[in-house]
């Protein structure tokens, strides 16, 4: 495999392990990236932690990990170099503890792959080394610390792909089902377009239907929506910089969702959730576009905590005022 | 279709830019076929078009860098998708464009990068981009790590510009 590609090879896991793919991650060491915007929405990571704690996987966090730094570089704030340099220096941390990463956030997922992708690109390895080599005459840490991993053990998962290819196992685990409620997916635009983690071109090309499959497997009922592979409005920023357009983008795509019956929306990535479900953002669309949209989101961990029984405040956390979550907390778990 | 002739294009300005970002070069394969457009979520709000700024790439159309549409790309990488060509990297292109304009002084209003002020300072100052991190802060020597980092960055710009600005409030 290339050297910048460390996404976990999930067909390899699934041809050793056909019966029972868990089996792999029995004795390896995972850890969740800590994506910032869980601080919203702690559900996000509790969800996933209790999970893999009551699979009896042996998992952490990183006390030394970072923010991926996506959104500076996204926004020209940081050079390439610098990027790939945060970035390296998060794998290094998180490769001193744990086999597997596990990533909440399709934007953190995305980063590290590109950080390191950059590094194939000799003027930017170039810089990232100088980067390193000030940071070792500055510091009074292990200059080991600061140095490009050629082949580092570490390999990636992102939460969606992690709870797909052990479904059987986490369906064990739940007390309720969907109940038949209809449910509108959202992939967002790095996991749906991402190419960095992708092995093949037919990987990356064929159809994305995971989640669909997930919330039948949970007794719910997918839905399928005209907007179902646009962006959800966050477009790096965009919805700072340029709100109008951008809250437009997120209008039509809960508007479809609404359109089609469904009872909410799902998906896997944190930024996706804060900007389709923030109030402040619910409100300035019905000014701007003249409907009042109340389909509540939820970020499939979420939605694991919510299934396997969790407490309320466990699973969406009641600081979040999205409209009628609460509704399908009940429905489900009634 | 518009029909070229070699005094269309010039390549000086696609040189200076494959120089910067050795992955432009790939856009000379681009042949015009619009999916990038079809599917782009910023061109169904804006005038966001990636076909034409390629295309003004390519003839050294150096305009582009004052045009306020590269600052309208979502980078969602849908274009990379649906491009039926292999390895052109429309993302990258508009973010290797939005540094020539910095450059240039032609960049972002000031008032869209006051938006990045608080973002910057929680990034440099705990790490993180939200008020505190859900769990424990992040260590000292590590926040002074990414300071280290980010020196003689753009995020260093816009937090010492809080910094200044906090300080004539308080005066």
């Amino acid at each position: 495999m290339d050297f910048t590609n460390l996404a976990l090879d999930l067909e390899d896991i699934e041809k050793k392990y056909p019966e029972n793919p868990l089996e792999y991650f029995k004795d390896k060491k995972l850890c969740l990236f800590k994506a910032c915007l869980e601080k919203y929405f702690p559900g996000v990571r509790w969800g996933i932690q209790d999970l893999l704690e009551e699979l009896n996987l042996n998992i952490s966090t990183c006390m030394n990990q970072t923010c991926c730094s996506g959104t500076f570089f996204q926004r020209n704030l940081i050079t390439r170099a610098q990027f790939a340099a945060i970035n390296e220096r998060n794998i290094w941390e998180l490769n001193n503890q744990a086999d597997l990463i596990l990533f909440s956030c399709n934007g953190c997922y995305n980063s590290l792959m590109r950080g390191r992708e950059f590094l194939r690109y000799p003027d930017v390895r170039r810089k990232t080394e100088e980067i390193f080599n000030i940071l070792k005459q500055k510091t009074n840490e292990n200059p080991e610390n600061y140095q490009i991993l050629e082949h580092p053990e570490l390999k990636f998962i992102h939460d969606l792909d992690f709870i797909y290819l052990i479904k059987e196992a986490v369906l064990n685990t739940l007390k309720f089902d969907l109940k038949d409620l209809k449910v509108a997916i959202h992939y967002g635009c790095h996991y749906l377009n991402l190419s960095r983690d992708k092995k093949t071109p037919e990987n990356y090309v064929k159809d994305k239907t995971k989640l669909e499959e997930l919330v039948e497997l949970f007794g719910g009922k997918p839905v399928d929506y005209q907007e179902r592979e646009s962006c959800c409005g966050w477009g790096a920023s965009q919805l700072v910089i340029h709100p109008k357009e951008a809250l437009k983008i997120t209008y039509n795509k809960l508007k479809s969702a609404e359109n089609v019956g469904a009872d909410f929306i799902l998906m896997p990535c944190p930024t996706c959730l804060y900007t389709l479900s923030k109030p402040e953002y619910r409100e300035k669309m019905h000014k701007w576009y003249g409907d009042k949209l109340d389909i509540p989101s939820i970020h499939l961990n979420e939605l694991i905590a919510i299934l396997r029984g969790c407490e309320e405040e466990r699973c969406i956390t009641m600081r979040r005022k999205t409209p009628r979550i609460e509704e399908i907390f009940e429905i489900i778990t009634q | 279709m518009d029909e070229y002739s070699d005094s269309d294009w010039n390549w000086e300005f696609y040189k200076e830019l494959v120089e910067d970002v050795e992955e432009n070069k790939n856009i000379i394969q681009c042949i015009n076929c619009g999916k990038c457009v079809g599917d782009c979520p910023a061109a169904k709000v804006s005038n966001f078009n990636s076909r034409i700024i390629i295309q003004k790439v390519l003839q050294g159309d150096e305009s582009v860098l004052k045009d306020s549409d590269i600052w309208h790309c979502y980078l969602c990488e849908r274009c990379k998708r649906v491009c039926p060509k292999d390895n052109i990297n429309i993302p990258l292109l508009i973010i290797n464009l939005r540094n020539e304009s910095f450059k240039k002084g032609y960049g972002p209003k000031y008032n869209d990068l006051r938006k990045y002020v608080e973002m910057a300072e929680r990034f440099l100052m705990s790490g993180v981009v939200v008020e505190e991190a859900l769990g424990e802060p992040l260590p000292q020597e590590r926040i002074k790590e990414l300071n280290e980092i980010c020196n003689f960055a753009r995020i260093k710009y816009v937090f010492k510009a809080s910094k200044t600005n906090k300080k004539k409030k308080k005066k």
